[in-house]
């Protein structure tokens, strides 16, 4: 694009482009993490700050044993989803894979997150397009939402393991997670939920840039999602 | 320094040194040198804290809430009363006040460790300083069996009984593996009883390690363990619940009757085997009259015990409280914990330092930076010291004073104390143990009176316990459940910035604990502790705390084999580990110092 | 010199028959089965007693204090007939050098066949210098014994991660025993103390079967370690159901509701305290009413207020658990998100009336 005349660009702003980014597999997995996380913060949060006593019979009232119960089940979800995600990336499109292995060794990536960054410090009136996920989201969601959690799974799962038992399977493949921790798993249930807080100001952020993104930068976020389709207004 | 007079006594370091470290069958670790003469008799004696734990500095910057569990791990023998002290600190500092119920239930746990403790400390600490194991074996079991029959009826006195015993002794003894036992000092001419009385004193030593452990329940009912127990600011954890659905998970009938029955059966322990076997031991070592120290001149309790919940003034207090100095035992001073001029720590003998050596600073103001040096006099090298120069700082220990005064802390200070003050329940049973064993009253300044007073104690306390139980009885009779005050548990509640103080009787003496609360948080935590002020090393005036002194002037049968030491020392019933604390009040990091 | 366990009780008169009924009870309380009886009693009968050398560092004796209150077997019972207690400074008779030289004895004359066990834990700081025993650092002293010894225990969480005199700042380097005996295994008997029983338990279990305790990741014996309070404990109905003490003293702690909310940590305490209880048997903290401490476990003192239901991260300074952190940055976060969705909607309404730019593409 070396050379624009000022015909081709009253033409292209006419014109709407889309491209097919996001498969079903991916949509699906986008949406059932975000339910699943929804519920993993909602009962996580209630373990660690119960609601007030409830009175009655033990033999009828079930209330932490039910927020552990849920909260358990969608950790299962989140951890066979990570794995089905995994799969994905490795068997899937470029963008399936591009949140676990950002570009780190391109210049360009470089330059295109600091280009991304200048945009949200308002230094530059209008962000470069990506089809994907631009080099500063990628960073972010790999941050975040491939290590954060893993991290999550991994602490998440070493505390059940102590419900399940010493001995048990889930104390061989998770329980090395609370000695790394010292060996005392009220640290790790304290870093547990720090992780939780963690992953609440990236959602916050998530959710922020898309809407954002979608009125500013005249490119489709919320219902790319959706639809699969990334619609370029411009 | 040869000679050097201080408080009556004349200290002459010029004969043979004689080392005792460790100093066993006490809390915690210490070291005793003593100088004797060519006839064996100590002439300067000189005592070390060999431990330190950093207590206070690890306190700083914590939820006060949490502090009785901290100081609590300064001593597991006498457990539960750092605790107690730490709770009032809180509680004076933060205007908490405690229901009425609770104050009697911190009274029955306080009182069930002084019961314990000192039980276990006659039998189990103390009394092979007076018992020669071996020479039981050859006690005949039948006239062992007269001789305990004479002195109570307590029921396990039979022929065959003591025969038992001596049969499972000899056996013991016969197997080569002496245990506990090994390298005592069987046969030294210090011991005095016979076999007969060494025998009975054998079979109480194994009564008394079985029964021990009952006395305890009572904190494991309120506290739900022992040693360690939990306490709470505001109040007592254990709720009460009589009769109302889920009572089984309170403090109930059951639990009442089970603390009832441990405070009979202690009492009755107490009664019938410690007393008479306290008696009957003073008896035979009448005329040992060693090991007064400075407990005829200047003494010291804070008084314990209040019968008035949040009342902790003198009116209030069961056990005495005041201060004796210079021997006047006419006058008895008030003591003001918070008084700036009272009690002030030194630390021109320890291995702190202050800016200036020679003032004392007020527990509230207290400065406690390590600093291990060793005097040019000292032996060794320095992680192999042989023998120590008191002439510069030699102790962990800080040296308390209370208005410049060394002062003996413990039972007998408390039995002195009350007794001067005329108070019948302490004056009673002295002059009847002294009637019985025909003693003029000055007789208790010595090791025995020491060991005396706190057999005395035991059965006061012991009986005080089934006082208090009947009034938390009545209290519950009356409708009155309430063991917590949580108006102020809340951290938002407080005020920014207070100091407060709480006091107890722990079973070694007078404790104190200081604290001060800046935005939530500990600032500053100080404890002046029983064996800080008994096991104290000389100050900038060069004078002697109550172990050195005690230990002066005492002959020693056998130069090399220290018992009539271990005897003086313990009955002071050390607890170094308690002794030996620290604090940093403004915040420094705690520097190792580099000794050239 | 080599009489065994069960010739030194026959001649202490005790029969063939209460002896049998003393191993099927120790059977019992291990946990082991009948069959395990006649092993226990060939063990007894043909083992001379074991010598055990009790060392205590920076401590507060809370350990053998709570040694001593063992009532089964009684704690009599194991310093007359079961092992020989040569050493322990808070209860043996010898002082000074006499004492001393007991440790040179059995290390010379039981070389390997001794056990050791630890109470308390060294000071590294000031060359070891903040406990002195026999004018030289308890850490000499624990390296040598351990030198010989057969097995070593570390008794509480003192000698088993620090305890007390570790938590922040550490002032003295107190460090626990398997961090300076780095060679050999350490049995490691948490606890703060650790229950009596479990301590003869355990101490009983390595004389009966020769052999140290089957042990957890973290070194101890699993057969009290291996689960929660939580897991055992008689309030669990009350968590599962939503039943707490809200405040001391109220409705629920008198119905004996769950601690969880006045920061009990029994859901991440491995002990025995639900199940063998304290003092015979008597109670437990939570049963009088008081949370769990977590007093068995790896710097327990330094997870904040003991009341707290949400630890406290000491990466972010004294005061700050995750929930705090947490909410101070959620409120940082939305005012952020807030500031930028005003600026950006100020730059986009300028943009509007700007002149456009060139697109870069893709």
């Amino acid at each position: 694009m070396a050379t624009i005349d000022d015909f081709e660009i009253a033409r292209r702003s006419r014109m709407v482009k889309a491209l097919y980014i996001y498969r079903p597999m991916n949509r699906l997995w986008h949406w059932v993490n975000a339910a699943t996380i929804l519920v993993l913060m909602i009962t996580g949060f209630f373990m660690g700050r119960p609601f007030p006593s409830v009175e009655g019979d033990t033999s009828v009232l079930y209330v932490m044993g039910w927020l552990r119960y849920i909260h358990f089940v969608a950790g299962w979800i989140l951890l066979v989803g990570f794995v089905l995600r995994v799969y994905l990336a490795l068997s899937g499109n470029r963008y399936a894979r591009e949140l676990f292995l950002p570009d780190v060794l391109s210049r360009e990536w470089w330059k295109g997150l600091f280009t991304e960054l200048a945009w949200y410090m308002f230094l530059i009136k209008e962000p470069p397009k990506y089809a994907g996920h631009n080099p500063l989201a990628q960073f972010l969601m790999f941050c975040f939402f491939v290590v954060g959690l893993l991290v999550m799974l991994l602490t998440g799962f070493a505390l059940f393991s102590e419900a399940v038992g010493q001995g048990s399977w889930a104390d061989h493949l998770f329980g090395w997670v609370i000695e790394l921790f010292g060996g005392n798993s009220l640290a790790v249930h304290a870093w547990h939920r720090l992780g939780m807080w963690c992953l609440i100001f990236i959602i916050l952020a998530h959710i922020y840039t898309a809407v954002r993104e979608d009125i500013m930068s005249r490119q489709s976020m919320v219902s790319t999602m959706i639809s699969g389709w990334r619609m370029f207004k411009d | 320094m040869t000679r050097h007079e201080t408080q009556g006594f004349t200290l002459d370091d010029t004969g043979r040194r004689i080392v005792v470290d460790p100093v066993t069958r006490i809390e915690g670790y210490m070291r005793v040198e003593v100088n004797v003469d060519e006839n064996n008799v100590i002439r300067n004696a000189v005592s070390t804290g060999t431990l330190w734990r950093g207590l206070e500095v690890i306190l700083k910057g914590r939820d006060p809430r949490d502090a009785w569990a901290f100081t609590q791990r300064i001593c597991g023998v006498c457990t539960g009363t750092h605790a107690l002290a730490s709770v009032r600190a809180v509680e004076n500092a933060l205007g908490i006040t405690i229901p009425d119920n609770a104050n009697i239930i911190r009274n029955l746990m306080q009182l069930c460790l002084q019961v314990h403790d000192h039980l276990v400390h006659f039998y189990h600490l103390h009394a092979l300083d007076w018992v020669d194991v071996v020479s039981a074996l050859d006690a005949d079991p039948r006239t062992t069996s007269e001789l305990a029959q004479s002195l109570s009826d307590w029921p396990l006195s039979s022929p065959g009984y003591f025969r038992d015993i001596q049969n499972r002794l000899k056996a013991f003894v016969a197997s080569g593996q002496l245990g506990l036992f090994t390298n005592g000092y069987w046969g030294n001419p210090a011991y005095r009883l016979p076999a007969d009385a060494n025998l009975m004193a054998v079979a109480h030593y194994l009564e008394a390690l079985d029964f021990q452990k009952e006395i305890v329940k009572i904190h494991t009912v309120f506290g739900g363990k022992n040693p360690h127990p939990n306490w709470l600011v505001g109040g007592v954890p254990c709720a009460i619940n009589l009769d109302g659905v889920g009572a089984v998970g309170a403090v109930n009938m059951e639990r009442l009757n089970l603390v009832k029955s441990i405070i009979e059966r202690t009492i009755e322990f107490v009664d019938k085997v410690y007393i008479p076997d306290l008696t009957a031991i003073a008896g035979f070592y009448r005329d040992w009259q060693y090991g007064g120290g400075i407990s005829s001149q200047c003494l010291l309790a804070y008084g314990d015990i209040p019968v008035r919940a949040n009342d902790y003034g003198p009116d209030s207090l069961l056990m005495p409280h005041g201060a004796i100095i210079n021997g006047d035992l006419s006058t008895v001073h008030d003591v003001d914990l918070s008084d700036p001029e009272q009690i002030q720590e030194f630390v021109s003998h320890s291995w702190y330092t202050y800016p200036d050596e020679t003032r004392g600073l007020h527990p509230w103001d207290g400065l406690t930076e390590p600093d291990f040096q060793l005097g040019p006099n000292t032996k060794g090298t320095r992680t192999k010291i042989e023998q120590i120069d008191e002439n510069a700082k030699y102790s962990w220990i800080k040296s308390p004073r209370w208005r410049g005064h060394p002062m003996e802390v413990g039972p007998l200070a408390r039995f002195v104390i009350g007794h001067v003050r005329g108070n019948p329940e302490f004056k009673e049973p002295v002059d009847r143990l002294l009637r019985t064993l025909d003693l003029p009253l000055e007789a208790i300044f010595s090791t025995l009176g020491r060991t005396a007073a706190r057999g005395l104690e035991a059965s006061w306390a012991a009986h005080k316990m089934a006082w208090f139980f009947d009034r938390l009885i009545s209290n519950l009779k009356a409708g009155d459940t309430a063991t917590a005050n949580t108006e102020r548990w809340d951290p938002a509640t407080w005020p920014d910035d207070v100091k407060g103080y709480g006091f107890t009787e722990a079973p070694r003496g007078a404790l104190g604990h200081w604290i001060h609360i800046r935005d939530r948080k500990i600032e500053n935590y100080q404890a002046v502790v029983p064996t800080t002020w008994n096991g104290s090393p000389r100050d900038p005036q060069g004078q002697i705390g109550p172990f050195e002194a005690a230990l002066m002037n005492t002959p020693l049968a056998k130069a090399d084999e220290p018992l009539e030491i271990l005897r003086t020392l313990h009955s002071f019933d050390p607890c170094l580990a308690c002794s030996s604390h620290v604090l940093s009040p403004d915040g420094q990091e705690m520097a190792t110092v580099t000794v050239r | 010199m080599n009489e065994t366990f069960y010739d030194v009780l026959r001649r202490q008169g005790i029969t063939r028959r209460s002896f049998m009924k003393f191993c099927s009870l120790m059977a019992a309380s291990m946990g082991l089965g009948a069959g395990a009886v006649p092993k226990i009693a060939h063990a007894l009968e043909t083992k001379p007693r074991t010598p055990v050398l009790w060392i205590h560092g920076l401590e507060c004796t809370c350990c053998t204090e709570s040694f001593i209150r063992s009532a089964h077997p009684l704690a009599k019972d194991v310093l007359l007939s079961m092992l020989s207690l040569d050493y322990d400074d808070t209860l043996m008779a010898a002082a000074g050098h006499q004492a001393e030289s007991i440790l040179d004895t059995i290390r010379e004359k039981y070389k390997g066949n001794y056990i050791l066990a630890v109470e308390g834990n060294p000071p590294l700081g000031e060359e070891g210098m903040y406990a002195i025993q026999g004018g030289r650092p308890f850490v000499d002293k624990l390296r040598e014994c351990a030198a010989d010894a057969k097995h070593i225990i570390a008794w509480g969480s003192c000698a088993s991660w620090g305890c007390v005199q570790a938590a922040r700042p550490n002032p003295t380097q107190a460090t626990p025993v398997h961090k300076v005996i780095t060679d050999r295994p350490v049995i490691k008997v948490p606890g703060c103390p650790p229950i009596a029983e479990v301590m003869t338990a355990v101490i009983t279990y390595m004389l009966t079967f020769d052999r140290a305790p089957e042990l957890d990741r973290m070194g101890r014996p699993k057969m009290f370690y291996s689960q929660r309070i939580h897991d055992k404990c008689y309030r669990r109905p009350h968590f599962d159901a939503g039943q707490y003490v809200e405040a001391w003293d109220d409705e629920g702690a008198r119905k004996g509701y769950c601690l969880y909310k006045m920061g009990c940590k029994g859901p991440t305490t491995y002990n025995a305290c639900s199940t063998t209880r304290w003092n015979e048997g008597v109670s437990f903290p939570i049963q009088s009413g008081h949370g769990c401490l977590g007093c068995s476990e790896h710097d327990f003192w330094d997870q904040g207020s003991f009341y707290n239901r949400v630890a406290n991260l000491s990466q972010f300074g004294v005061e700050a658990n995750a929930d705090t952190i947490g909410m101070t940055i959620a409120a940082g976060v939305g005012a952020g998100i807030a500031a930028h969705a005003a600026v950006s909607a100020v730059v986009r309404y300028r943009g509007k009336t700007g002149i456009d730019v060139p697109e870069h593409g893709e």
